[in-house]
């Protein structure tokens, strides 16, 4: 994931031998406690193989239903574009499920949801959230999407000018839609979490760290690209 | 010899379900305990910041030590996740069962192990009235394995500060008295800074600290302007190779631990080496229960519940240093009663558990349109800020508030996480592709600003035992009382202009408090900042405080307390730093009266 050089040049230095012997002292004595970020990596890389192997996801907690109206919620959430692949892609329908799968409150919140999302597409549509057109399906998200937007509420008292910018107590506008908010709000929640957390998201969004260096640079590019900007104007 | 029958005579006679514990206690003591012959030359209670150092400091002179530690070892190649990516877990940091999205996680997944606010099986009690939030860290290293490492040394005023301002009580010792143990603590644990000849920030023994990011120069800036000063941050991180620590790889991980020990924990800057001296001997999971004392007023022995086995044990001793930190030393010390301390154990002045205090904390975040769309770059850098501002206004008069904080930035493109981008989802609302653009053009794009302020003692704050309740070992539970006066909620008032007029000379715009669940009433939830101290202090006149100048009890001379339960003061100035000189030098003292006979 790093773009730079990964180890420092005298690290190269080490042969394999001292490597596995760090590591191994490392591992089976508390007492060293020390660990050149060589050795570092490779104890890590280590526990990342240990992480779930590729292959087709069965659901733990969702029926194929749930979990295909999920998958494509997800993906309406946090879609492909012409950067990065979308939340379906990112793990997300898996991370719902698998959670969900160990907590009753969640997984409640889910099932719960998707059927009264299906209950509100059959009324207007006569057809389950999967089998509407994305028309369709994009005219109840955003629906919900308003009743659940915070800038729609209106305050519920006049915050004095000491506490500007507090987080204020707003009252929710009523809505027909109102009683899916809650489903709604935790799904862009599990969603944006789960795809932001991914290698796809990770990449998508262009974090450049969780690295090894030598010497912190900041470029120069970048500082002069944010005081050219500021109040401050470049000098 | 410790007669294991001899603390019947504790009983207290207030309260009925106590004595009856008590005896109940005793039962057992008498049917399983079986007195050791060794005697230990010191025991040390506790091993974070103040245990290390003096574990450190004791078999570096020959001092044969036996170390208690609540919880257990730490193995930094097992126990600490630096480098790891959210995806290397399945649930991404949520834990099985995904306590994170229900507010029930006790300590962040990837942070080092272990802490907690709340624990069914040590529980704590709050007086009505009064909210206090009680941080504990039990493993080898304590909080030291995952703290910000933020090493501020106190300013000569801070020592006086009855004499600077007349409010609170000055300490028995002076900045030129601790001035040599500070520079000791830094010369061994390394610390960064720079030499700025600031009064409210006393220059030390420093390592290079890395450049300043691009938003750190923005809020530099800014600082310039409004006079505030903006210096390089002083945080317990070795850039450079030192004393067997290999430098920092600047992953910005501190929290995680470290697996190189490029950053201070007494874990594995101080307690790993010790145990290579022959000098210690470590005893894990060992629940103080009580310090045993004997008519002569010398602590004899320490008994504490192995967890493991669920069995009270003794270990005899020559000198107790107590270093389980400033409340659980409080605590300790009110359960060791006897007829000679009927009110605990060093404590006939009754100032035990009293004076306690943490720092005032509030934290503003504010969006800077400037950095939007710079070109990214690895901000991660040595952990935490690379810049910080130490208090600027301590000469300006008519403040409405007395002393002072320091201000800690944050901002910069942080690995993504669970939560990162929930602030972007709730004010932005909607979804699709317009969200997930509006996200990756403000990432990086926040500074974070954080005051860390002083607290004067009052008497409303304090902690006591609480006379109902025991914890799952039988040792009886604190309860606390807390109230922040009108000097705190002032100062925290001054922090939010601050913040948000730096903000603004920035161009940019407040989006709202960093932490809203635990500083959403205005000002930071008492206990909530993890600086709570002052409940075992010093002082030179044994009628009001518990210890003398070399933290050892006025009323029992081979006790020592080497935590910030001896803090006169909490200045505005994080207290590990302070905690390890003083432990530093407690500790050499204690060395010397032991080999004079003394103790």
């Amino acid at each position: 994931m790093s773009e730079r050089p990964e180890f420092s040049s005298h690290m190269s230095d080490i042969s394999r031998r001292d490597l596995l012997r760090n590591i191994a002292v490392a591992l089976t004595a508390v007492g060293t406690g020390t660990l050149e970020p060589l050795s570092a990596k490779h104890v890590h890389g280590e526990v990342g193989k240990e992480k779930k192997t590729a292959g087709a996801y069965t659901p733990k907690c969702f029926n194929q239903h749930e979990y295909a109206t999920l998958s494509t919620l997800t993906e309406i959430i946090i879609p492909a574009d012409d950067q990065s692949a979308g939340a379906r892609e990112a793990g997300a329908p898996e991370f719902i499920d698998l959670l969900s799968s160990q907590n009753e409150e969640l997984a409640n919140i889910f099932i719960g949801g998707i059927l009264w999302l299906d209950r509100q597409m059959q009324r207007r549509y006569s057809s389950s959230f999967l089998d509407a057109s994305q028309v369709q399906q994009a005219e109840v998200l955003d629906l919900l999407a308003a009743a659940s937007d915070k800038k729609k509420e209106r305050p519920a008292y006049t915050p004095s000018e000491e506490y500007r910018g507090f987080e204020d107590y707003r009252v929710k506008q009523s809505s027909p839609l109102a009683a899916g908010t809650r489903f709604f709000q935790w799904t862009r929640r599990m969603t944006t979490d789960a795809f932001y957390t991914s290698p796809i998201g990770i990449k998508d969004i262009g974090f450049k760290g969780n690295g090894y260096a030598n010497e912190y640079v900041v470029p120069k590019e970048s500082i002069e690209y944010a005081l050219e900007r500021s109040p401050f104007g470049s000098n | 010899m410790v007669s294991s029958a001899r603390t019947i005579t504790n009983v207290p006679t207030q309260n009925l379900s106590f004595r009856s514990w008590i005896f109940y206690a005793s039962i057992l003591r008498m049917a399983r305990l079986q007195p050791k012959s060794k005697i230990h030359d010191v025991v040390v209670i506790g091993s974070g910041a103040g245990g290390g150092t003096v574990v450190h400091t004791l078999t570096k002179m020959g001092v044969e030590v036996a170390l208690l530690e609540a919880g257990p070892m730490v193995d930094p190649s097992k126990d600490f996740k630096e480098h790891m990516w959210p995806y290397e877990v399945d649930h991404r940091g949520a834990e099985e069962g995904a306590p994170y999205y229900f507010g029930r996680q006790q300590w962040p997944y990837f942070r080092a192990p272990n802490g907690f606010w709340q624990d069914e099986g040590e529980p704590y009690t709050v007086a009505p009235g009064s909210d206090f939030h009680w941080f504990r860290s039990r493993i080898l290293g304590g909080r030291t394995n995952h703290y910000g490492r933020i090493s501020l040394r106190f300013a000569d005023y801070d020592f006086k500060p009855y004499s600077f301002d007349g409010l609170g009580d000055d300490w028995p010792i002076t900045y030129e008295d601790i001035a040599p143990y500070y520079d000791k603590a830094e010369s061994f644990i390394g610390v960064t800074g720079s030499i700025e000849g600031i009064r409210s920030a006393p220059d030390g023994i420093f390592q290079t600290c890395p450049a300043p990011k691009a938003h750190e120069l923005l809020i530099k800036q800014a600082c310039d302007r409004m006079g505030i000063p903006c210096i390089p941050n002083r945080r317990a991180v070795i850039t450079k190779y030192h004393e067997g620590r290999g430098a920092c790889h600047y992953c910005g991980q501190c929290g995680r631990g470290c697996v190189t020990a490029s950053n201070y924990s007494s874990s594995q800057v101080q307690i790993f080496p010790a145990m290579k001296t022959g000098k210690l001997e470590i005893f894990e999971q060992a629940m103080v229960r009580e310090i045993l004392s004997d008519q002569n007023g010398r602590a004899t022995a320490v008994s504490y519940i192995d967890k493991r086995t669920r069995s009270e044990k003794q270990i005899r001793c020559r000198a107790v240093v107590l270093a389980a930190s400033a409340c659980e030393s409080a605590r300790l010390l009110l359960n060791s009663k006897s007829s000679r301390f009927p009110s605990g154990l060093a404590n006939n002045s009754g100032v035990v558990g009293r004076y306690l205090t943490d720092n005032v904390g509030l934290g503003l975040k504010g969006y800077i349109p400037s950095l939007e769309g710079m070109p990214i770059y690895d901000t991660d850098g040595m952990g935490g800020a690379h810049l910080y501002m130490p208090w600027w206004e301590l000469d300006k008069k008519n403040k409405d508030f007395p002393r002072g904080y320091h201000i800690e930035i944050g901002g910069g493109y942080r690995m993504p996480e669970l939560g990162s981008f929930q602030g972007a989802i709730a004010r932005h609302g909607g979804y699709g592709k317009g969200l997930k653009s509006k996200i990756r053009k403000e990432y990086g794009a926040f500074v974070q600003f954080a005051g860390r302020g002083e607290m004067i003692p009052n008497h409303l704050s304090y902690c006591e035992i609480d006379p109902t309740v025991v914890d799952q070992w039988g040792i009886p539970v604190l309860r606390f009382h807390f109230k922040w006066s009108d000097h705190e909620w002032k100062q925290a008032r001054h922090m939010e202009r601050t913040f948000a007029e730096i903000i603004d000379t920035m161009g940019g715009e407040v989006v709202g408090l960093t932490t809203p669940g635990r500083e959403g009433k205005g000002i930071s939830v008492p206990g909530a900042i993890i600086h709570e101290l002052g409940t075992v202090r010093m002082g030179s006149d044994p009628r009001n405080s518990a210890l003398n100048q070399y933290c050892q009890a006025h009323e029992v001379r081979n006790l020592f307390v080497a935590d910030a339960g001896p803090f006169v003061s909490n200045p505005d100035k994080n207290p590990t730093l302070t905690i390890t000189a003083l432990a530093w030098r407690t500790s050499e003292y204690l060395a010397e009266e032991m080999r004079k006979g003394h103790v």
